[in-house]
């Protein structure tokens, strides 16, 4: 490449590089920076370097951080496991037929493209455990409904159900692209070397869709794992810490109880958390198999 | 009847029962939007109002539903327009030159993977001191964040599309990089820059989690005010649901508009 055309391209990426460099990496170092100090707003100490009193405390002593995580890794793996085969579910039904899939897809995805806030608002509605509707239909067949939101035990379980509900299209759509491409002439020599129904989804589908829609996954499973509108809107982290999640227990540090060391040190093991889950997941999808 | 048909009428059968899953809260906000006050405290719940109320759209937009929609409207389209003029130049030298290599290009998807709270955490302090925490300008570059990532990531797709012939001649015919840039891959990626747009600008328009911690008394974004509306002592059930339903019309008209790129956009071009 000519040295002109090089320049040419630094010139093209710098505004958009430095801009993007000042509203993350910056911010981010920080953030690192302040998480080794015992920095608090209205607090009467000096700020100090405090090293990993921040880090260890988190770990090793706060029975609320640990909770929070716990509660994400129930609806990150909760979330991902019933949002991929209920969108592979049906992708597959809609893969069956011919006339009306776009218009069916199109209906089916407009949870997907709505603001969490929405969606939120919906599920106070729909679960409120007196005026909703779900609680209503639930009794018309002689089940009294559980109090959702009101309770410690299903509080979460409203949160996923109500993702459930938000996201599952969103995988549906990208299984059904993936199963749009599958190339028939595999499928059709596997059908014709005897493969049908069960071996035919987990020798042939499977490891041909699996490529593509573990993007989809994964994109979800971050997703899930930062959900913080949806405990906002739904349950505020409640009854108690019921339904709190890693980021919400997070932003009540930073920003109700001002504690921003603690905060900056509770998001650097999110960022962490997260980064090795995705390439674990990632290796795992991708590895060389034999089938 | 045959198997073939039998099974046809149930695959028909029970998209229909998914599809009503997935639109029923609609029909129930909408419902609940046009509903009479007396109407929403009742056991069984009512289903259909008696006769429609239009009176909580007007009411929801008096609480600061207008204010709202104006403030959420001004930031999604600054943010849009940031996203595309800053976006477009760099997916262009990512895409042709591999300015940066896989480094570069990595690095702008991995944002994508950040939790927000680890970045607005220190954006909010440098905020406050430069004094952009509940303005416009604050929101606006607190969304570059995500859109502009999404938008070089969208963008070097449509561009990487295109076939480099024309470029090619141009060059050939002694155009300078910038003139093939402006002349020629602009007009072509079109599509391109009409789905980074459309996307950049719903992602703004919904998003919360920014919003409600850079918005304050002076800038209140949408879903902000639906928020604090769902939040206060007396919950006005029939006006957050008016909001909710203003809230949805421009990301289901884009989502309608968009319907080939959906795909795309949503993953972040990663699924053409």
């Amino acid at each position: 490449m000519e040295i002109q055309e090089k320049n040419f391209a630094r010139l093209m990426v710098t505004p958009a590089v430095g801009l993007l460099f000042l509203v993350t990496i910056a911010p981010l170092l920080f953030s690192l920076g302040v998480s080794f100090t015992n920095l608090q707003f209205g607090s009467p100490q000096p700020m100090r370097w405090s090293g990993l009193d921040n880090y260890v405390r988190l770990l090793s002593k706060d029975a609320r951080f640990l909770s929070a995580l716990w509660r994400t890794i129930l609806l990150v793996v909760g979330g991902v496991v019933t949002q991929t085969i209920l969108g592979y579910v049906i992708a597959a039904l809609l893969f069956r037929i011919r006339r009306g899939r776009t218009i069916l897809l199109s209906a089916i995805l407009i949870p997907s493209v709505i603001s969490q806030v929405v969606a939120g608002w919906q599920g106070r509605m729909i679960f409120n455990a007196s005026y909703g509707p779900l609680n209503d239909l639930l009794a018309r067949f002689g089940i009294k409904g559980p109090a959702w939101l009101a309770s410690q035990q299903t509080a979460l379980t409203t949160i996923f159900l109500t993702d459930t509900w938000q996201w599952t299209p969103f995988l549906a759509l990208i299984i059904l692209a993936a199963l749009q491409s599958l190339p028939q002439d595999i499928v059709e020599a596997a059908r014709l070397d005897g493969a049908d129904g069960w071996s035919m989804f987990r020798f042939v589908t499977l490891p041909l869709i699996l490529p593509v829609t573990s993007i989809g996954i994964l994109l979800r499973g971050v997703d899930l794992f930062k959900t913080f509108d949806l405990v906002y809107i739904l349950t505020q982290g409640g009854p108690g810490n019921s339904s709190e999640t890693l980021t919400y227990y997070t932003y009540i540090e930073g920003f109700k109880f001002f504690n921003p060391s603690y905060a900056s040190a509770m998001s650097f093991i999110q960022l962490i958390l997260v980064t090795i889950a995705a390439k674990a997941f990632l290796s795992f999808v991708r590895r060389p198999r034999s089938f | 009847m045959s198997k073939r048909v039998i099974l046809s009428w149930l695959t028909w059968g029970i998209l229909i029962v998914v599809v009503i899953f997935f639109l029923f809260p609609f029909f129930w906000i909408l419902s609940s939007s046009l509903k009479g006050r007396g109407e929403f405290f009742t056991r069984p719940p009512v289903w259909l109002p008696a006769h429609l109320d239009w009176s909580n759209y007007p009411d929801a937009l008096r609480r600061g539903g207008l204010k709202g929609l104006t403030d959420s409207f001004v930031i999604a389209f600054s943010s849009m327009v940031i996203s595309l003029v800053l976006g477009a130049p760099a997916a262009y030298a990512i895409a042709r030159f591999q300015v940066g290599r896989e480094n570069l290009a990595f690095w702008i998807l991995s944002i994508r993977m950040f939790p927000p709270i680890a970045t607005i955490l220190p954006l909010f302090v440098i905020f406050r001191f430069a004094g952009l925490v509940d303005s416009y300008a604050g929101l606006v570059l607190a969304y570059t964040v995500f859109n502009l990532p999404f938008a070089i990531w969208i963008l070097k797709g449509f561009i990487e599309d295109l076939p480099r012939e024309i470029e090619e001649a141009a060059k050939v015919d002694g155009a300078r990089p910038f003139q093939i840039f402006r002349m020629i891959v602009i007009p072509l990626a079109a599509p391109g820059l009409v789905v980074a747009a459309l996307f950049t600008f719903i992602f703004a328009w919904n998003d919360f989690a920014y919003a409600v911690i850079f918005s304050g008394s002076k800038v209140t974004p949408l879903p902000v005010v639906i928020a604090q509306f769902a939040g206060g002592h007396e919950i006005l059930w029939g006006q957050i649901s008016a909001a909710a339903i203003i809230a949805i019309a421009p990301a289901l008209l884009i989502a309608i508009f968009l319907q080939k790129y959906l795909t795309r956009g949503l993953t972040m071009g990663a699924v053409k």
